[in-house]
Order: C-alpha cells, then sequence, then structure tokens
C-alpha cells in the first residue's frame, strides 16, 4: 500500500524556472530581504562582541566616586595606583610588578595631518603596565611609543573616520595642541580599546597639564580578589575612590545599547514580514496557475500532501537560493565592514551564527510562504481542481 | 462477474439554494475488455460518473466495485493508492507538466508504483511505442502538436497497465483528422491490448467507434439501440 510518495524533486525545480522573470525578481527581493537581516544582525553581533569581549571578571577598574560609569570626568590622584598596588592583596604580580595600570583616558578632537578635519577620539595614556593588565591587547606592527608617539589601535581609523594608509605607523596626527608620530598598531581581540589612541601616560598629563588619572585597573589573582578592591574603596573614604569590575562596566555599556539592539531586531522582524509576503505573492501566483495541474497529479494517484510538499519544496528552495546568495554578498562584502558608534568602532560580524540564523529566517520565510497556497490547494476537491482554469 | 459494477448511484451538488442531481440511482455493469462509450449533453453527468468510477469523486448514495473492491468506503489516502494501480485517466486537456519531458510525464505514475528505474523505462517505451511516439520522448509539452500532446496523454494512461483507462472527452480540444486518430488508437488499445475503456463524448461519431454506447439521461443510464433499458447489464458474465 502507498502511502506517501513526493512528486519528483525535479518537477518543483523545474517550475521554478516557469515563470523566469517572477521567479528572479523574488529571488531578488529574497535575498535583499536575507542580506538585510544578515546586516542587522551582523551589526547586533558586531556591537556585542565589542562591549563583551572588552570586560574581564578578574580585572577592577578604580575611579573616583560619583562619576556612575562615566570614566572620562573621573578623576583620581595620581599615587593611587602605587596606593592600591601596596594596600590590596590578590591583585596579581609578577617577578615583583603588580599588574596595575594607571590610565588617563579622555574625548577628544584629533586632527589627522593628512587631513585637515576634526574627529572625536578616544585617547588613553598608558604606561607599560597596560599590557599586562589587558591581556586581550596584541602590538601588531611597530613599537611602543616614546614622547610624542602613539600606538593606534586597530579600529582607530574607521573612529576617526580616516582611512587605514592615513594611519599607518610614521604618519602624525594633532590632539591636545601637540603633533603625535604614530609609533605602532594594536588589536584587541575586537574590543572597543581597539578604537583607541594609546600615548604614554605622562606624555599625555603634559600635554594637558594634568597630574591626576582617570581610573586605575587592576588584574586580580580570582574573581574573589574584587571584593578586597571594593573594601579598600569603602575603607578610604577619604580617597573617593569607588571600584567595579570590568566585565561589570562592560555589561552596563551593554545595557545602554539594548535599545539599539532591540530596534535592530525589530527591523529584522519587519523586513522579515515584507519577505513572507514577497514569498506568498510568488506561491500563490505559482499553484492558482496550476491548480488543474496539480489535480491531475493526484487524479493518477499522487497524494495531496505529495503535491502541498512540492509547493513548500518550491518555496524553501527559493528562499535558501536567496539565502546562498546573500550569504556569498553578506561574507563577501560586507563582513568586517566598520562602523562608527559613541564608544568607538566595531565591524561587521557575519559570522556562523549571522549566518545560521540568515538562513533559518529564508527557510522560515520559504515554508511560511507557501503554506496559505499550500493550504488552499488542501481544501479543494480533486474534481474542483481538474475544473479550475 | 463484471469489471466495473456500478449499483444505484446518485450523486447530488448543492448550487446555492437548488440542488443538482446528475446521476440519480444510475446502474452500469462492464466487461474486463470492453469499450463503453458514454453519451450525453453537457453538464448531464458523464464526467461526474467517470469521476466516481475513477475514485476521485464519491457518490451521495450507492456503490461503486471495481474489479472485486468497492471503492466506495475507501480514505482519500487508499483511494489516490488504489487509483495509481487500477485506473488510467486521459483528460479532455491533456493536462500535461509543462516542465517535464514527454518521457517523464509517461513515467509519473510509475513512480507511484515499486519498481525499479529499468522496469519504468521499458514500460516507457513500450507505451510510447504504442502511441508511435518514442521518436518525441524528450519533447517537452511545448514541443508537441494537440494530438501529439493528447498521445502522451494516452501513453501516461496506459503505462501503468490499468485495470480500467477512463477517458473524459478525449478528442474535444481535437480537430477532425486528429480526433480520428485519437479515436482508432483508442480503440487499437481495446482490440489489441485488450484494454478495458471507458469513454465520455458528445460526439456521436466518436462514440460509435465503442463497442457499447450509453446515454445519460436525467440522471440514468439507458443503452443506445434499446431505449427501455435503464440499468445496463451486458449479457456476458
Amino acid at each position: 500500500m502507498i502511502f506517501f510518495r513526493p512528486l519528483p524533486w525535479e518537477y518543483g525545480i523545474r517550475n521554478l524556472m516557469r515563470r523566469p522573470l517572477r521567479t528572479a525578481l523574488t529571488l531578488v527581493a529574497l535575498t535583499t530581504v536575507t542580506l538585510m537581516v544578515m546586516v542587522v544582525l551582523g551589526f547586533v553581533r558586531g556591537l556585542d562582541r565589542s562591549l563583551m569581549t572588552g570586560g574581564h571578571p578578574q580585572t577592577a577598574i578604580v575611579f573616583s566616586l560619583g562619576m556612575g560609569e562615566n570614566l572620562e570626568y573621573s578623576s583620581v590622584p595620581m599615587q593611587t595606583a602605587d596606593l592600591l598596588a601596596a594596600s590590596i592583596p590578590g591583585i596579581r604580580q609578577r617577578y615583583g610588578t603588580k599588574y596595575a595600570s594607571p590610565e588617563l583616558y579622555l574625548g577628544t578632537k584629533v586632527k589627522s595631518t593628512a587631513e585637515n578635519k576634526d574627529e572625536m577620539g578616544l585617547v588613553r595614556g598608558v604606561t607599560p603596565a597596560a599590557l599586562l593588565v589587558h591581556g586581550n591587547v596584541e602590538m601588531t606592527n611597530g613599537s611602543w611609543p616614546n614622547v610624542n608617539e602613539v600606538l593606534i589601535g586597530r579600529m582607530a581609523a574607521t573612529k576617526l573616520g580616516l582611512s587605514a594608509k592615513q594611519t599607518q605607523p610614521g604618519r602624525t596626527l594633532h590632539f591636545e595642541g601637540r603633533t603625535w608620530t604614530i609609533s605602532g598598531t594594536f588589536a584587541a581581540a575586537g574590543s572597543t580599546y581597539e578604537s583607541e589612541i594609546w600615548c604614554r601616560l605622562d606624555d599625555l598629563q603634559q600635554a594637558m597639564k594634568r597630574q591626576d588619572l582617570s581610573l586605575v585597573a587592576l588584574k586580580l589573582d580570582s574573581t574573589d580578589g574584587f571584593k578586597q578592591v571594593n573594601l579598600f574603596c569603602k575603607e578610604r573614604l577619604d580617597l573617593e575612590l569607588q571600584a567595579i569590575c570590568q566585565s561589570d562596566y562592560f555589561a552596563t555599556l551593554q545595557e545602554d545599547y539594548r535599545p539599539v539592539r532591540l530596534l535592530s531586531w525589530l527591523v529584522v522582524m519587519l523586513v522579515s514580514g515584507a519577505g513572507i509576503f514577497i514569498g506568498l505573492n510568488t506561491m500563490y501566483g505559482a499553484v492558482v496557475g496550476r491548480i488543474p495541474e496539480l489535480a491531475m497529479l493526484q487524479t493518477i494517484g499522487f497524494s495531496r500532501r505529495a503535491a502541498v510538499l512540492s509547493i513548500m519544496q518550491e518555496g524553501t528552495v527559493l528562499a535558501m537560493t536567496a539565502a546562498l546568495l546573500a550569504s556569498i554578498i553578506a561574507y563577501g562584502l560586507i563582513d568586517q565592514a566598520a562602523v562608527r558608534f559613541t564608544m568607538g568602532a566595531f565591524e561587521l560580524q557575519i559570522d556562523a551564527t549571522t549566518l545560521l540564523i540568515g538562513y533559518a529566517i529564508a527557510l522560515f520565510l520559504g515554508i511560511v510562504g507557501s503554506l496559505p497556497p499550500a493550504i488552499r490547494l488542501f481544501r479543494l476537491s480533486v474534481v474542483d481542481g481538474l475544473r479550475a482554469v | 462477474m463484471p469489471l466495473i459494477h456500478v449499483d444505484a448511484v446518485s450523486k447530488h451538488f448543492r448550487k446555492g439554494d437548488e440542488t443538482i442531481t446528475p446521476l440519480d440511482n444510475a446502474d452500469l455493469r462492464m466487461n474486463r475488455g470492453e469499450f463503453v462509450s458514454l453519451m450525453g449533453a453537457s453538464g448531464t453527468g458523464k464526467s461526474t460518473l467517470l469521476n466516481l468510477i475513477a475514485g476521485i469523486d464519491r457518490p451521495s448514495s450507492g456503490r461503486i466495485v471495481v474489479d472485486g473492491e468497492e471503492i466506495t468506503h475507501f480514505s482519500r489516502t487508499r483511494l489516490a493508492a488504489w487509483r495509481a494501480r487500477n485506473i488510467g485517466y486521459v483528460f479532455q486537456t491533456h493536462n500535461l507538466i509543462p516542465v517535464l519531458t514527454a518521457y517523464e510525464n509517461i513515467e509519473l505514475p510509475l513512480l507511484l508504483l515499486p519498481m525499479n528505474r529499468t522496469e519504468r523505462r521499458r514500460r516507457v517505451q513500450v507505451a510510447l511505442t504504442a502511441v508511435d511516439l518514442l521518436n518525441r520522448a524528450n519533447h517537452y509539452p511545448r514541443q508537441l502538436s494537440g494530438g501529439q500532446e493528447q498521445r502522451v496523454g494516452i501513453a501516461r494512461a496506459i503505462v501503468t497497465d490499468p485495470t480500467v483507462i477512463v477517458a473524459d472527452e478525449p478528442t474535444g480540444d481535437l480537430d477532425a483528422e486528429t480526433s480520428a486518430q485519437i479515436l482508432s488508437l483508442l480503440q487499437r488499445l481495446n482490440s489489441e491490448l485488450g484494454t478495458t475503456l471507458l469513454m465520455a463524448t458528445h460526439d456521436a461519431d466518436a462514440a460509435e467507434m465503442a463497442g457499447r454506447q450509453l446515454k445519460l439521461d436525467q440522471g440514468r443510464l439507458v443503452e443506445l439501440g434499446n431505449p427501455g433499458t435503464v440499468s445496463m447489464h451486458p449479457e456476458a458474465s
């Protein structure tokens, strides 16, 4: 007894070529929809990545009390770094060097000497201890900065609206009344540090005529060490310090961008909704014109389910082809495209997860788009189908 | 025992407030190897009777037995499987799949039967030979003439060697010369291969090609040449 024998695979595939123009237009539309979904997902994942990878649970940030999470306005005395290193047990150390990084951090107007325009840049004055505390930072080119030199993050060019060529070692930037020569570049595993310009702490203090710090970053032996840092800040009220775990700090920043992420998902849903209607329109057209033919197939013995499955196969093949084209375009042209935002810059992430979600949404579009015409066919009797014109 | 036994079959349709009864207690017995034509004006229920015998529609009352199986109460799934094995259907508008070649169109019903590719190929070639279209096997319907398309439709109907072939106005869309060729082909299939054929037509000349001619009159079957008969019971069997 035959219960369910599907229609030949070729039937569904060749049917797509029956109306080549309509199929091509639908393919273009579905590819655009899937591409847009992938771009938005790539944006969300890139933003998340830049904010997530910056934080480490064993790193504490000590800054001035009452600043919320705003490090730019924080001001702590210069000796705070030594005081913290000497007073708090549990700070990681190696060969007698404590992993404590005094840093001066600010957003300021930066001008490329090649381009006569200002852009808001993020500058951090650091000591070599910064490399101990921020473990994901690695120099990729050039050398550690000397006086009047800066190390520039991989994404800093994007943040400054400059080309990669304009931020190569040897080129110069102008900020805080001085001209700085780029001595090298660094990467930081996609975190927001990559958008920053690093220079020597003492150099930046001189340029800004400041003697204080914005913060002290501490690398701890374990996550329990943070309690000691917190306790110190609460005991030494005279210093007016507060501490935050670096991963919590970035989680707070991520929370600030929640509306952006929600808006992005809303865009994904709206674009997908449009995609469903595109698929629906095509599949309705394809089915309505073929009702007698599908009824004939049932007359010769194919089950109604086989006919329905064949329609859904067409919709799905079309949607998955669109997903394939979209993923090629996204991966080839859009992956790692740089995007600027207030915290710096990040790259669109067209990774496996983005592609997988894009394909899943395309599959959903294909199935949902072909369901109503399939249901219509399911409800129609064979006799009525044969009579249909 | 007749191959087809239609026993007091009625069919009602609702059309708005009106109830239409194209078949009213119709009876028919048809033997294996017979070629029966079914006459009647448009809307008299010829196609309805064919659809009921082919198992693509259900009667409102009565029963239909084909080759010893009462199909009236079969489930939809069982009916589909039964049609694949027992029914060859020739449509007025051949209903070929435009994206499949003549060969592939004819092969379609065989995909539902348990047989390998070699056996399918052999059967399709036999069917193509029977309709004299072996040299058109790889042509698409748009590359065939109307008569050739209908011959492909006939090949598709005979390829499974079905218990019965029902043909619903098979020459309705063809010119006189092509119609004659198609009718001659159907007659040859009946006489040489012993195919059981039930053909609906409104063309008296076409009907005369069959061994028996029936007419639907007010929902009942009347044997032509024997006007008083209401229920047809062939002498044989």
